[in-house]
C-alpha cells in the first residue's frame, strides 16, 4: 500500500499554506493544518502505526478516526494518544508504543510463529512448574503490556471543571443531531450540541456529493444563527441518574482536557453507527481499512490510501468509498458486493503491505482493501440509563428497546433513511426534548425550596409521536469462511473465542473475560458485534440469545487530570498562625491542619506551664453551636451520660460512642444560653462528628428543634495554662469575675478580651494546671494571643505546642480517642463506665454497651517501665512472660519532664489492668522489659488539685 | 487436609506447557472447563451463588469430605458478582490474631492454588503497602507490624526513602496536604487474578462431580417445621431449592451471595443483620509497567495497582448510601483521580477506561457471617463486605467442613450469627475498615 497526498480536494479541512514539522520516531515529518498525526503520517507514506498487543504484528489504518485501535501513540508525555483523532502540531514528538528496539523491526513479532500455542488464555494453563520459576515468568508477562509510557515527571497542568444546566443535551452533531438542537432551540429551550469529531456535519463532512455539501452548509449556517452552544471535540462520557452528564472536552484553549458536568433535562443521543470490521484471514493487515477510513483520508484529508484497491461492499456507503477512490485515481481492481452473498475470504502479502485479497477463490493483486460489512450501533448512552439493546437480525444490528423517558435516540441509532428522513427525524426529536424538558424544568422549580414561584400546571409529559424511522436491509456479515482479527487491540481473533467457547466460556461475559476481546482501549466499539457473533457461531445460537455485554462508562477514556480537575486541598492555619511562624515553630500535620508541635523544646514548654503560665493555640479542635429547644434530648442521644439538667453556665464532659459501642469521639459541651448550647469534639473528629450530628437529626430525628453550626474556624482557641493563668487572665478580661468562687473549674463565661466582644471562655484543661480556654472571634485571634503574651511578660509566659501538651495530658492520664482507644475499644474500656448511663431511655451504643457491661473488657491504664529511663515506642507489646502471647500494648509514652521518669498509657487484658500489676513489655528493639501497672490514670496530681484551683 | 475419599469422575486433562503445544500442533479445543448438565431433581447439598465463596465450598465438599452430589447454582454465569468485580488485593496482615489466624490461612491456600487446582491464578506476590499520612495512622502501622511480627507474619513500617524505592511513582516529598510519613509493608500481599480463581475452583469440582448450574435463580427455599409462614423460620428444616429451571429436593442449602445475601436467606425465615452497599472500582487505559506493588491510602480512601496487563486497577470505600444499584457515578471517578493524584501526581495523563460497581453486605461489626443458623440445613456464609475475595479459599474450606461434619469449626465460630444476639461483636473494624 502506498499512501500519498492528492491534490486539492473540495472538502478537505486542510490549510495548505500552513505547513507544521513535527518527528515520528525520531524521524523529520511535514504535514499540514488540519491534519491529523495519522493523516500527516499516511499522507508522507507511513503505513505501519503500532505492533499488535500479542504477536506483534504490523498494524497500519483501520478507520483513521478516534476508534482507531492501530493507532495509539505516544506524543510527548502523552501516552495512547488517538493519532487518528488528535490534531497535528509543530513540534510534536510522536513515537510508536510498545516496540522494541523498533517499530519495524520488533523483536516480540517472534510470538507469530508461536500463535497456535499462545491462544486467549494460555497463560492460565502453563507457567505452574516450577513454583519458584512464577515471579521470573511474571516480570516477562507483564513486559507484554501495551500502552505508551509514563513520565513520572508529567506536571498536572491545569485542568479546570466547568458546571451547566441545558435543558437538552444532544450528544452527536451528524445531521440529526443538528437538526434535534436547532429544532429544541426554536422551540425555547437551552441547548449544548457536543461533537465527537473536530467539526460538526457527521458522516456528511467526507460525503462528496454536492447535495450533501450543500445541506452541510445549510445546517453550518443555521447553527451559527441559532442559540444552540457547539462543543466540538468533545465527547459525552457518561450518563448517570437523571440526566447527569460527564462531558469531555479535548480542545478547550487552556486546559488540556476540561470535564464538563451537565444536569440536563432530556438528553438526546446521536451519536451515528460506528463502521464494523469483518473477521477473515488477514483482516489486521495495513492495507485492510473501512469504507469510512478511505472516504475520511480522501475528502478531509487528500490522503490517497492505495493505488490499486478491491473494494467489499454491502452497503451505500461502501459504494460511496470506491465511488471517491475511482474519483482520486485509485484502480478498482475489483468490487466484491457483499449484498450478493459474495465474500472476501482473505488478505495477503507481506507482513508490512498487502499484496492480493482472496475473494470467491479468486486471486486480486491489491495494495488497498476496503470494507464496508456493516455497522455498530454505540448505545452506550442509552445502556447507561438503563436500556438493553435488542438485535435485529434483518439490519444486522442493535437498537435501543425502551430507554426512559428523558433519553431519546435519533439518527443511525434510530434506523435508516434518506437524508431528508433522517433530518426530519431529528427535528422532531429536538421538537419533543424541548417539550419534555419544559415539563422536567416545570417540575424542578415548582419543587425547589425558594426557587421562585413558577405560574401554572406543569406541562403534559409530551407523547412520542415521532414518524419512525426506516430500517434498511443489511446482510448479516460478521465473519467470512476464514478465521481472523476480533479485538484488534487485545489481538484476539475468532478463534480464539470459538475456542473459549468450545472449552465452556461460552456466554458473552464469560468469553470476554477469559479471552479479553473487548476490554482494550477500545472497549468494544469496533468489536462487540463480531465477539457475540463468533460465540453465537460456536453455540449454534442467535445473536440476540447470546446477548451482548454491558457498556459502562466512559464512552471515551478521560484523563485522571480531567476528572480530577483542579487541586482544591486547602492547608488549614489559625489566623494565629503568622506569629508562631515568627516565633521558630516546629509544626505538625494533624488532618487539614498544620499545628504548632513545639518552639524548640517541648520539655522546657512543659516546665513553664507547670510553674508559670503557656498559651497554647487549639483552634482545631471542634465546634458546633447548637441551637434551639431539643439540645438536650439530642446531647441525650449523642453521648453515653445525662445532659438534661446542665444549667446555663455550666460544661460537661461526654464520651461518644458509635453504635456498636465503640468510643468514638469526647469533648466537652457548655450551655451559653437557655436555648444555645456549644459542642466541642476532638480536632481530628470535628468533620466525623459534625455528619454524624446531621445524620441523626436529618434521618432519624427529624423532628426535634436542633440547628448545628459548626463553628471551628469561626473562633480561635487559646487555652491559657498554669498556676498564673489567672493572674494572666485577669489582666485582658473585663466583665467577669475571675475569683475561684465565682467562676469555679467546668463553668463556661461570656466575656470581653483584649477588647474583643463575643469571646467566651470556660475553665477546662487538658493539661491538669489551672486553665482558662479562650474563644476568640478568628478575626481578632492574633491580636488576642499577642495581648495575652504582652500582658504575661513578667509573669514568665510563653507559648506550647502540640507535643508539650500531650505530655502533659499524659502526666495527668487523659486518652486521646483514636491513639489511646482504636476501632475496638468499647466505651467500658476507657475506664469511664461511671459516664455511661445505662438507666437512659437510649442513646448510640446503649444495646451494645448494655451487654459490654456484664463481660471483662481489656481496660486502658496507666503504666510506669520499672527503669525509669525505658520510653518505649507506642504500639510496643505488653506479652505474656518470654511468649509471644498478646496482653496488650503500649498506647502512648513519653519522659515526663515534671517526674524525671517515663510514663505510659496502654491496653491491656483485663486480669492485668489492676493496679500493682508487673506486666512485661516487648520493645520495638526486641527486648523484654518490666512494667507496674498504675492506680490511677493519672501519674501526676490524682487529685486534680492543680486544675480546680 | 489431604483427599480423604476424593472420588474422581474423570482424570481432568492436565494443563501444561506440553500440554498446550500438544494440542496447538493438533488444533484441538480443550474439553469444557466445566460439564453443562441438565439439573437434577435431588443433591446432598446446594450451593446458592457461583462465585468464589461458593465454587471454594463445593470444591471443598467434594475433596476434602467425598461430598460430590452438590450443585452450585448461580442466576447468571459464575463469577459474575462480586468474585468478578473486586480488585482482586490479598494480604494477612490483620489487627486481631484472630484476623491473622484466618487470613494467613487464606494467603497460604492462595499461594498453593495454581498447583493444587492445576490452573495459573496469577498469584502476583508483589508486595503491598499501607502508606500513613499522619501521625495518627503511622501509629496504627506501627501496631500492625507489631502484632503481626508477633505472629509471623512478615509486616513492617519503612519510611519514606524505601517506600520511594519501592514505588518511584509515589510523592513522597514533604507534599503539605497528604505526606507520606511510612507505610506498612507486607511482602506476601499482592493480587490474584480473580477470573481463574473462579473458573479453577469451577473446573476442580466439575472433575470432583459437583454441578455448575448457571442462569439458574433461586426463587424460594423450601422448608418445613418451621415456626413461620410455609415451614420456614427458626425450628424449621430445609428440604429444597425451587428455581427457575424446577424444583430440587436436597437437606443442606449454603447461601454463599453478596449482594442478595438478606433476600436467599429470608426465603429461609432466616434474617440477617446486613445492609448492601455498592462499591464502585475502574480500571485505566494500559501503560507499561511502573507500579510493582499495591498501594493503599485510607486516609485517601484508595487502593491501587497495576495488572500485568498495564492497567491500573483502582477501588476506594463503599458508598455511603444504601442501594442494590450498581451504576457508577461520576463522583467517584472525580474523587478518586483526585486522590490517584495526591499520591501520584506523574500520573495526570493516564486515561480512565471504565468503571464498575459492586456490592458488598455489610454487617454492624465489618465481619462476616458464617455456619448454621435456626433453621436446620440452611447455612450461611455471607456479610463479607468489601473483603470476601481474600478470604474465600479459607471460607470454602471452613464451611465445607461445617457442612460434612455438622460441627462449627474453631477457625470460623465467631462468625456464628447467634452473636448479634448476644452481643459478642467480633472487631477486625480497625483493620477491615481500612479496606484493601
Amino acid at each position: 500500500m502506498t499512501m500519498s497526498r492528492l491534490g486539492p480536494q473540495p472538502t478537505e479541512v486542510l490549510d495548505r499554506s500552513t505547513k507544521l514539522r513535527f518527528r515520528w520516531n525520531g524521524k523529520r515529518f511535514d504535514g499540514f493544518e488540519g491534519d491529523t498525526i495519522a493523516s500527516a503520517l499516511a499522507a508522507a507514506g507511513e503505513h505501519v502505526f503500532s505492533r499488535s498487543m500479542k504477536y506483534h504484528r504490523p498494524r497500519g489504518i483501520l478507520t483513521a478516526d478516534y476508534w482507531d485501535p492501530n493507532l495509539m501513540v505516544q506524543v510527548g508525555d502523552d501516552p495512547n494518544v488517538r493519532a487518528g483523532n488528535r490534531l497535528l502540531e509543530a513540534g510534536m514528538d510522536v513515537r510508536a508504543q510498545n516496540v522494541w528496539p523498533s517499530l519495524h523491526r520488533d523483536i516480540k513479532a517472534a510470538n507469530s510463529l508461536f500463535g497456535r500455542f499462545l491462544t486467549a488464555g494460555f497463560y492460565y494453563k502453563t507457567f505452574m512448574r516450577p513454583a519458584w520459576l512464577w515471579p521470573t515468568y511474571e516480570r516477562v508477562l507483564a513486559t507484554f503490556a501495551p500502552g505508551g509510557k509514563i513520565d513520572l515527571d508529567t506536571p498536572h497542568r491545569y485542568h479546570d471543571k466547568r458546571y451547566t444546566h441545558p435543558d437538552v443535551v444532544v450528544a452527536g452533531a451528524g445531521p440529526a443531531g443538528i437538526e434535534a438542537a436547532l429544532a429544541a432551540a426554536a422551540a425555547g429551550a437551552r441547548v449544548l450540541l457536543v461533537e465527537h469529531e473536530h467539526a460538526v456535519g457527521g458522516h456528511l463532512r467526507y460525503s462528496s456529493s454536492d447535495s450533501d455539501q450543500a445541506v452541510l452548509a445549510e445546517l453550518r449556517a443555521a447553527l451559527d444563527a441559532s442559540e444552540v452552544e457547539v462543543l466540538t471535540n468533545s465527547t459525552v462520557t457518561g450518563r448517570y441518574e437523571d440526566n447527569w452528564l460527564g462531558i469531555v472536552q479535548r480542545n478547550h484553549p487552556i486546559a488540556v482536557e476540561r470535564l464538563i458536568k451537565a444536569r440536563a433535562k432530556v438528553l438526546v443521543a446521536a451519536p451515528g453507527l460506528i463502521e464494523r470490521p469483518y473477521v477473515f484471514s488477514g483482516n489486521d493487515r495495513p492495507g485492510v481499512i473501512t469504507s469510512g477510513a478511505a472516504r475520511r483520508l480522501i475528502n478531509l484529508w487528500g490522503v490517497k490510501p492505495g493505488e490499486r484497491a478491491v473494494v467489499f461492499t454491502a452497503n451505500s456507503e461502501g459504494d460511496a468509498a470506491a465511488a471517491d477512490l475511482d474519483r482520486v485515481g485509485v484502480e478498482i481492481a475489483a468490487i466484491i458486493d457483499g449484498r450478493e452473498g459474495k465474500r472476501v475470504s482473505s488478505a495477503q502479502g507481506s507482513s508490512r503491505a498487502l499484496g492480493a485479497v482472496v475473494a470467491g477463490g479468486n486471486r486480486i493483486e491489491a495494495d488497498l482493501l476496503v470494507v464496508a460489512a456493516g455497522w455498530t450501533a454505540p448505545t452506550s448512552l442509552l445502556n447507561m440509563a438503563g436500556d438493553r439493546p435488542v438485535h435485529d437480525p434483518a439490519t444486522a444490528r442493535f437498537f435501543p428497546s425502551d430507554p426512559p423517558g428523558n433519553v431519546l435516540a435519533t439518527g443511525g441509532l434510530a434506523g435508516d433513511g434518506t437524508l431528508d428522513e433522517l433530518r426530519a427525524h431529528g427535528a422532531a426529536t429536538g421538537r419533543l426534548a424541548a417539550q419534555r424538558a419544559a415539563a422536567v424544568a416545570h417540575r424542578l422549580q415548582a419543587m425547589t425550596a425558594r426557587a421562585r414561584p413558577v405560574d401554572g400546571d406543569e406541562p403534559a409529559w409530551a407523547p412520542d409521536e415521532r414518524t419512525p424511522l426506516g430500517r434498511d436491509p443489511h446482510p448479516e456479515l460478521y465473519r467470512s469462511d476464514t478465521h481472523g482479527m476480533v479485538d484488534f487491540s487485545e489481538d484476539v481473533g475468532s478463534k480464539d473465542l470459538v475456542a473459549a467457547a468450545h472449552e465452556g466460556y461460552d456466554s458473552v461475559e464469560l468469553a470476554k473475560r477469559y479471552t479479553t476481546s473487548t476490554m482494550g482501549p477500545s472497549q468494544g466499539k469496533l468489536e462487540t458485534v463480531n465477539t457475540v457473533a463468533a460465540i453465537a457461531e460456536a453455540r449454534g445460537e442467535t445473536i440476540a440469545q447470546v446477548g451482548t455485554t454491558v457498556w459502562r462508562p466512559p464512552y471515551a477514556p478521560l484523563t485522571l487530570g480531567a476528572l480530577a480537575g483542579r487541586v482544591f486541598e486547602p492547608v488549614r492555619v489559625s489566623s494565629i498562625h503568622p506569629w508562631h511562624e515568627a516565633n521558630g515553630v516546629s509544626t505538625i500535620i494533624a488532618g487539614q491542619w498544620m499545628r504548632p508541635d513545639h518552639y524548640g523544646d517541648p520539655a522546657a514548654e512543659v516546665r513553664n506551664v507547670r510553674t508559670n503560665v503557656g498559651l497554647i493555640d487549639v483552634t482545631p479542635l471542634g465546634k458546633l453551636d447548637l441551637r434551639g429547644p431539643d439540645i438536650p434530648k439530642l446531647l441525650n442521644l449523642l453521648y453515653t451520660n445525662k445532659w438534661s439538667k446542665l444549667p446555663v453556665g455550666k460544661v460537661r464532659y461526654g464520651m461518644m460512642c458509635a453504635e456498636d459501642g465503640v468510643v468514638l469521639d469526647d469533648g466537652v459541651t457548655g450551655r451559653l444560653g437557655e436555648d444555645h448550647y456549644l459542642m466541642t469534639t476532638t480536632s481530628s473528629g470535628a468533620g466525623g462528628v459534625w455528619e454524624w450530628v446531621e445524620n441523626w437529626l436529618q434521618t432519624e430525628r427529624p423532628d426535634w428543634k436542633v440547628h448545628v453550626t459548626p463553628v471551628t474556624t469561626a473562633y480561635v482557641s487559646i487555652n491559657v495554662a498554669g498556676p498564673k493563668a489567672r493572674e494572666l487572665v485577669g489582666r485582658v478580661t473585663e466583665g467577669v469575675d475571675l475569683s475561684p468562687d465565682a467562676f469555679p473549674y467546668m463553668e463556661v463565661r461570656l466575656a470581653t478580651v483584649a477588647g474583643v466582644d463575643g469571646c467566651f471562655m470556660w475553665r477546662i484543661g487538658f493539661t491538669g494546671e489551672l486553665s482558662f480556654e479562650i474563644h476568640a472571634p478568628s478575626g481578632h485571634g492574633l491580636h488576642v494571643w499577642e495581648a495575652l503574651m504582652d500582658a504575661g511578660q513578667d509573669l514568665g509566659v510563653g507559648p506550647f505546642g502540640l507535643e508539650g501538651q500531650r505530655i502533659m495530658r499524659l502526666e495527668k492520664g487523659h486518652f486521646i480517642v483514636g491513639q489511646d482507644t482504636d476501632g475496638l475499644t468499647l466505651g467500658p474500656s476507657t475506664g469511664l463506665s461511671p459516664l455511661i448511663k445505662l438507666d437512659k431511655d437510649d442513646f448510640a451504643g446503649m444495646p451494645e454497651l448494655a451487654w459490654a457491661a456484664d463481660r471483662s473488657l481489656p481496660m486502658i491504664v496507666a503504666i510506669q517501665p520499672d527503669d525509669p529511663n525505658v520510653v518505649p515506642d507506642e504500639a510496643s507489646q505488653i506479652v505474656r512472660g518470654n511468649t509471644n502471647e498478646i496482653l496488650g500494648r503500649i498506647t502512648s509514652a513519653r519522659m515526663s519532664p515534671t517526674l524525671g521518669r517515663s510514663i505510659c498509657l496502654g491496653q491491656v487484658e483485663p486480669e492485668l489492668a489492676a493496679g500493682g500489676t508487673k506486666v512485661t513489655v516487648l520493645l520495638t528493639s526486641g527486648e523484654r522489659v518490666s512494667a507496674t501497672v498504675m492506680d490511677h490514670h493519672a501519674h501526676f496530681d490524682p487529685a486534680g488539685e492543680r486544675l480546680r484551683g | 487436609m489431604t483427599g480423604i475419599g476424593r472420588r474422581l469422575r474423570r482424570r481432568p486433562p492436565k494443563y501444561s506447557a506440553a500440554a498446550l503445544a500438544w494440542r496447538g500442533m493438533r488444533g484441538d479445543y480443550w474439553p469444557r472447563v466445566w460439564r453443562d448438565t441438565e439439573l437434577k431433581s435431588s443433591y446432598d447439598a446446594v450451593v446458592v451463588g457461583g462465585g468464589v465463596h461458593g465454587l471454594a465450598t463445593a470444591y471443598y465438599l467434594a475433596r476434602n469430605h467425598g461430598i460430590t452430589n452438590v450443585a452450585v447454582v448461580d442466576k447468571a454465569y459464575l463469577g459474575s458478582g462480586a468474585s468478578g468485580r473486586n480488585t482482586a488485593i490479598v494480604r494477612a496482615n490483620y489487627l486481631t490474631p484472630e484476623g491473622v489466624a484466618f487470613y494467613d490461612r487464606s494467603l497460604q491456600l492462595y499461594n498453593s492454588m495454581a498447583l493444587d487446582l492445576n490452573i495459573n491464578v496469577m498469584m502476583s506476590e508483589r508486595g503491598h503497602l499501607t502508606l500513613a499520612h499522619n501521625d495518627s495512622s503511622l501509629r496504627t502501622m506501627n501496631w500492625r507490624a507489631e502484632v503481626n511480627k508477633l505472629q509471623g507474619v512478615n509486616s513492617s513500617v519503612i519510611g519514606p526513602d524505601e517506600i520511594k524505592k519501592i514505588a518511584p511513582a509515589l510523592d513522597t516529598s514533604s507534599h503539605p496536604r497528604y505526606p507520606i510519613l511510612g507505610a506498612l509493608y507486607h511482602p506476601p500481599g499482592g493480587i490474584v487474578r480473580h477470573d481463574a480463581v473462579v473458573w479453577g475452583y469451577a473446573r476442580a469440582a466439575d472433575y470432583m462431580g459437583v454441578e455448575m448450574h448457571q442462569k439458574t435463580e433461586v426463587l424460594d427455599i423450601l422448608c418445613e417445621g418451621g415456626n413461620g409462614p410455609d415451614g420456614k423460620g427458626p425450628g424449621g428444616k430445609v428440604v429444597g431449592v425451587r428455581t427457575n429451571r424446577g424444583d430440587i429436593s436436597t437437606p443442606v442449602v449454603v447461601n454463599c451471595t453478596a449482594g442478595w445475601a438478606g433476600l436467599i436467606s429470608a426465603m429461609a425465615g432466616v434474617r440477617l443483620p446486613i445492609t448492601t452497599h455498592p462499591l464502585q472500582a475502574a480500571v485505566t487505559e494500559p501503560v507499561k509497567v511502573f507500579l510493582p506493588t499495591v498501594v493503599v491510602s485510607g486516609s485517601l480512601h484508595v487502593y491501587i495497582s497495576q495488572t500485568d496487563r498495564g492497567e491500573l486497577v483502582f477501588g476506594a470505600a463503599v458508598d455511603p448510601v444504601a442501594t442494590y444499584s450498581i451504576r457508577g457515578s461520576l463522583e467517584f471517578t472525580e474523587e478518586l483521580a483526585g486522590h490517584v493524584l495526591e499520591l501520584m501526581p506523574g500520573i495526570s495523563r493516564m486515561r480512565l477506561l471504565r468503571q464498575w460497581s459492586g456490592l458488598c453486605d455489610m454487617t454492624p461489626d465489618y465481619s462476616p457471617v458464617m455456619g448454621f443458623t435456626p433453621v436446620d440445613g440452611f447455612l450461611v456464609d455471607v456479610g463479607w463486605g468489601t473483603y470476601g475475595f481474600k478470604a474465600a479459599p479459607v471460607s470454602g474450606e471452613q464451611m465445607a467442613e461445617a457442612v460434612a461434619t455438622g460441627r462449627t469449626p474453631k477457625l470460623i465460630a465467631p462468625f456464628a450469627l447467634s452473636r448479634f444476639d448476644s452481643g459478642e461483636l467480633v472487631g477486625e473494624k480497625g483493620a477491615a475498615s481500612v479496606g484493601h
